[in-house]
């Protein structure tokens, strides 16, 4: 019994009504971000120019960073709210270790990887916590948050550095086949997630995890070590999207996580990657990055009021995953 | 087998179901990260708190002037968080003041939690002399100044408070709590788009960045730019739009607007510093150059950009002086040097003056410093503009 033929189990011909249900899943939300598009170039044609498209992609790329860290600790069936406050310490480690306006330093692109290995060992500190102490992780990576918060304001001291190296700052400026630096360093990032996700061992392992921790534990592997590098592993992530907040504000500010930590898990889970772990994955949380990166650019670009954006949007999310659940709701025979 | 997989199914829906108010609430969240006055004034719904203000007045015969040594006088300064340049410069200011009159001031931050900020009050007033305590606060919204204010008058403490004050209540009916004091909002507005029109030569078209949009900062800041307006039929406002007071969605709402409305935008307005470094960004990534750019809140990066001339102006309400006069004022009372009762009533809940700060006058405003002539007991009041409207 492992936990592959459990997943085929649900796929069996037998059972048309369940593989209608997984198709709509897996393919509801693209269907819904080609609706949405659509939508928007009929009605605007500021939407549907070239440098609009740039735009969309360019205002996605840090959410997409963050969304493919926390998809890995979503597809565990774990959570993590540590996004904002790793944000906030590796954005004033990068700005004080570049170029910047406080301190003499320059390391350049090494000071971008301190930063994310910094975000690592903030990752890992989460998941061992989680393991070895047997904290949930929902008040694990609350608590981890609250320290990067607390590291980030000492760094920050009272006065804000600004970024003088011309190489970070280029990542949101400087294009390369039209779409910045940033953009392309998101797409690399989002193909990087989904093959770690695919072709590793610890990708495979943390929707097994998701799936079925015990069966896995049964079938003899120790589950401990990949849920801790799993945590790391979104860390990295985290780390690389301050340094690219950091590139796109020009100064390392304390609110550089800002509502990432939500963002990113309302993006994943209207993506398709569920909370409870074991389905979903990086291409599924992409798509749910672009849903909510394209909505609230074409809001604005209809000329939907300000004072009732933030209104709509909620009703399309809510209106999708509705929709997304419904060839579901047979099976649930209880829902809390 | 079957059992496990219903449960694993179920577990689906209800995570599914959890989605809805998980969007909600990042949708919804309007983010605390807001750097500076703005958030300082969150607006709450002006709590029922008149009965309360009536019942409270007898409590203080105590000690309507202080009598304390004044060197055993207790400077407390709180703020929200020390992750900003506006609340760290105000303690800074405060920690200035107190040097000045051969004291230190305790430095409190309560994270923007008002459990945490009422927790504080209470600690500090249940562990000093409270007597001889002063509190120049900075309540988390509205609805928190009066508690505060209670625990203060209840322990004969002394307390100055900024920023939010729910506008049914008198300050005069306290006799402990000294004074409250704000910025006029819809003055500031107004100023940097007068500011904004006359680079623009008067005529032209803005966009406007709100802050968020149920904040008392950003519904009187926006009146103050509608009033400019209306009074200059050159300017068009081609859009409005909310980004939060947040320099992040500032820069992704600006690159919006700028492929919405492209080379027609002379102008933007923005509800705070933040936004409009943010606006700046986004005109930098996009080439574009010329466009006027005017804030709120003179953060130290907003002042130099107005003095390298790449942002038109922004005002200060000069944090430094705000971290210092609360304490002054308190010093002042506790000492007996001030006599609360005979204050006029101007003195007891007034408007601040602030600074318009533009490429002329910026220099002045790089490194702001205080004067400490300012925090004589006699000159305590004199940057008082106005009751409070």
């Amino acid at each position: 019994m492992t936990v592959q033929s459990m997943e085929s189990g649900t796929r069996t011909k037998g059972r048309p009504a369940h593989a209608r249900g997984d198709l709509i899943q897996d393919f509801g939300p693209a269907a819904a971000l080609v609706a949405l598009v659509a939508i928007f170039a009929m009605v605007s044609p500021q939407f549907r120019t070239v440098s609009n498209l740039q735009n969309v992609l360019d205002s996605a790329a840090v959410l997409a960073v963050v969304t493919v860290g926390i998809t890995f600790v979503l597809l565990m069936g774990s959570i993590d709210l540590s996004a904002t406050g790793v944000m906030a310490a590796c954005a004033l480690s990068v700005s004080l270790l570049v170029a910047n306006t406080r301190n003499s330093l320059d390391l350049g692109i090494a000071g971008v990887v301190l930063a994310i290995l910094m975000g690592g060992a903030f990752g890992l500190l989460s998941g061992l916590v989680f393991v070895v102490l047997k904290v949930p992780s929902f008040m694990t990576t609350l608590g981890v948050a609250a320290i990067g918060i607390g590291v980030a304001t000492v760094l920050f001291s009272g006065i804000q550095p600004s970024i003088i190296d011309e190489s970070l700052l280029g990542w949101a400026s400087n294009r390369v086949l039209g779409f910045t630096q940033m953009t392309i360093l998101a797409a690399i990032c989002v193909i990087a997630g989904w093959a770690i996700q695919r072709y590793t061992r610890l990708g495979r392992y943390a929707s097994a995890i998701g799936g079925g921790e015990e069966v896995l534990a049964l079938s003899g592997v120790r589950v401990g070590p990949y849920k801790v590098a799993v945590f790391a592993l979104a860390g990295c992530f985290y780390g690389l999207a301050a340094a690219m907040v950091t590139s796109q504000l020009g100064s390392g500010i304390v609110q550089a996580g800002g509502d990432y930590t939500f963002a990113a898990i309302t993006a994943a889970v209207v993506g398709g990657t569920l909370l409870s772990g074991g389905r979903g994955g990086v291409l599924h949380s992409t798509v749910g990055v672009l849903i909510i990166t394209v909505l609230a650019n074409g809001l604005i670009l209809i000329g939907v009021s300000p004072y009732v954006q933030r209104g709509v949007q909620g009703l399309i999310v809510v209106i999708a995953v509705g929709a997304a659940a419904w060839p579901l709701r047979r099976r649930m025979t209880v829902v809390k | 087998m079957t059992i496990q997989h219903r449960t694993r199914r179920s577990g689906q829906l209800v995570a599914v179901l959890s989605l809805g108010a998980l969007a909600l609430a990042a949708c919804g969240s309007s983010t605390s990260s807001s750097t500076s006055s703005e958030a300082a004034a969150s607006s709450a719904a002006p709590a029922a708190s008149a009965p309360a203000a009536s019942a409270a007045a007898p409590a203080a015969s105590v000690a309507a002037a202080g009598a304390c040594d004044p060197s055993k006088v207790v400077l407390i300064g709180q703020v929200r968080n020390e992750t900003n340049p506006y609340e760290a410069a105000w303690l800074d200011g405060g920690d200035a003041y107190a040097k000045q009159v051969g004291l230190t001031q305790q430095r409190l931050t309560y994270g923007g939690e008002s459990t945490k900020q009422q927790e504080q009050i209470r600690q500090v007033l249940a562990t000093g002399d409270a007597a001889c305590t002063v509190l120049n606060v900075l309540p988390n919204g509205d609805s928190d100044t009066l508690p505060i204010v209670k625990a203060a008058q209840d322990a004969g403490a002394w307390v100055v408070t900024q920023w939010n004050k729910p506008g049914d209540v008198n300050v005069p009916d306290y006799d402990h709590w000294i004074s409250h004091l704000t910025y006029n909002g819809k003055e500031s507005g107004k100023q940097i788009a007068e500011a904004m029109f006359a680079q623009m030569g008067g005529k032209g078209n803005i966009v406007a960045l709100q802050g968020i949009l149920d904040t008392a900062a950003a519904k009187d800041r926006f009146a103050g730019l509608q009033e400019a307006l209306a009074a200059n039929p050159g300017i068009t406002l081609l859009d409005d739009q909310t980004a939060d007071f947040s320099r992040d969605k500032a820069l992704a709402v600006t690159k919006t607007l700028l492929t919405k409305h492209g080379d027609q935008i002379n102008g933007i307005w923005t509800a705070n510093d933040d936004m409009a470094l943010g606006a700046l960004q986004a005109l930098d990534a996009a080439g574009k150059t010329g466009v006027a750019v005017a804030g709120i809140d003179a953060v130290p990066e907003a002042v130099q950009a107005v003095s390298d001339g790449k942002m038109t102006a922004t005002v200060s309400s000069d944090g430094p002086w705000q971290g210092a006069i609360g304490l002054a004022i308190g010093y002042c009372a506790a000492t007996g040097q001030l006599d609360v009762a005979s204050l006029s009533p101007e003195n007891r809940a007034f408007f601040a003056k602030q600074f318009l700060i533009t490429k002329d006058n910026a220099a002045d405003f790089l490194a702001p410093k205080a004067d400490p002539a300012d925090f004589d007991c006699a000159n305590v009041f004199n940057r008082v503009v106005g009751p409070i409207q």
